[in-house]
């Protein structure tokens, strides 16, 4: 899976867990996370959909304090990766 | 004005434990239950609450029992304040071994003696459920989640007396998922009160057949990090003497149906609750409003939904 596909996933599953009104087509590597209305309860069910989505395991605690939209997509190509 | 309110509060509160450090167990057990029957025969809206609560759970269709039980909900209340408040001095001049009856798995016993393993504890407002992690802290370090009084000089003064242990209280505001998910993987007790009014954010699960807004973290940091669950209770079998059930550990997978998965885990829980309130309705908090769109109920006694 390319970046940009994990990208577009992220956007996908970020728009479906995050409250907040957000123009998902542009949100881009550089987006902080917290800006995209994910909050502390918002992060267990994106960890949640993250482990489905990309079948991959992981420690919740690398995530959680993930910052940027890229960080975690570099994360997850990581893993998917290894 | 309001500051002044506080101010006053926060002289009776200094007052009751300066009086309540003097006084022994007995005699404050005695004053605890006067002050909750004062307070049952004058607030009389969180009585009717009590009450309701009760006939709508169907612990008794009776009034007059529910009324009976309601009364001693507030008394048990009362001496749960007062008796946390003095166990720090019990537990320093009896060991806290001799005031607890542990009634839990050989696979929970081991999870608990094991330093590296976290443990999701389940809980609901009933039996004793700050004695329950003061005693349980002493076996593994225990988080719980704490809304902060109104009143903040109260507030201080009662976080600063608290007796701890390895009892660490995270206030609700600061409970963000980083620190709650470091705590399990440091092989600490999570404790989460699983009956309180999750607002619109929460998933309706019945309980005692009510829907009822139910938070869905304690769900998902299963699911998330696959720590082990569980639920307890501790209930008060005689003065400062406990008995502690847990059971479980309990394991979901998630199956990728992640509302589904959800669901599966709250209501397995608040059925463990419902069992253990069944079985110690005078132990359990009624006052509370868990089911926000319950109507007093009308004389006869019939509970009404809106």
């Amino acid at each position: 899976m390319t970046r940009e596909e994990i990208l577009g996933k992220l956007r996908g599953i970020m728009g479906r867990t995050s409250q907040a009104k957000v123009d998902w087509s542009r949100v881009n590597e550089q987006s902080s996370i917290a800006s995209l209305g994910i909050d502390s309860l918002a992060m267990l069910d994106l960890m949640y959909d993250l482990q489905q989505e990309f079948g991959i395991e992981f420690e919740p605690q690398d995530v959680v304090n993930v910052s940027t939209v890229g960080d975690l997509a570099a994360f997850i190509e990581g893993r998917m990766g290894a | 004005m309001r500051r002044i309110r506080y101010l006053v509060e926060y002289c009776f509160v200094r007052l009751l434990l300066f009086l309540l450090d003097r006084l022994p167990l007995s005699f404050c057990a005695r004053l605890a239950n006067g002050a909750a029957d004062i307070a049952f025969r004058l607030h009389a809206s969180r009585r009717r609450i009590a009450i309701d609560n009760i006939l709508v759970s169907g612990i008794t269709a009776d009034r007059r029992e529910a009324e009976r039980i309601a009364r001693a909900s507030f008394r048990h209340f009362a001496r749960l304040v007062a008796e946390s408040l003095k166990s720090d001095a019990y537990f320093s001049r009896h060991p806290w071994t001799e005031c607890v009856d542990w009634r839990i798995s050989p696979e929970l016993q081991q999870i608990l003696d094991d330093p590296s393993r976290g443990l999701i504890l389940a809980c609901g407002h009933l039996g004793n459920w700050e004695i329950a992690a003061q005693l349980l802290s002493h076996r593994k370090p225990v988080v719980g989640i704490t809304r902060p009084m109104n009143n903040p000089y109260v507030n201080r003064l009662m976080q600063a007396r608290k007796p701890r242990n390895r009892f660490e209280l995270t206030p609700k505001h600061d409970a963000n998922m980083a620190r709650l998910v470091s705590a399990l993987k440091e092989g600490k007790v999570l404790a989460i009160m699983i009956d309180q009014h999750a607002r619109d954010r929460g998933m309706m699960i019945d309980f005692f057949g009510r829907p009822a807004a139910t938070h869905t973290a304690i769900a998902l940091l299963h699911l998330v990090t696959r720590t082990p669950l569980c639920f307890g209770a501790c209930v008060e079998t005689a003065p400062m003497q406990f008995r502690f059930h847990a059971s479980g550990p309990l394991r979901f997978e998630p199956t990728g149906d992640k509302q589904q998965d959800i669901r599966r885990i709250l209501e397995h829980l608040t059925r463990e609750l419902e069992t253990a309130i069944r079985a110690h309705p005078e132990q359990y908090m009624w006052g509370h409003r868990r089911w926000r769109d319950v109507k007093p109920a009308p004389p006869s006694g019939t509970p009404a939904l809106r």
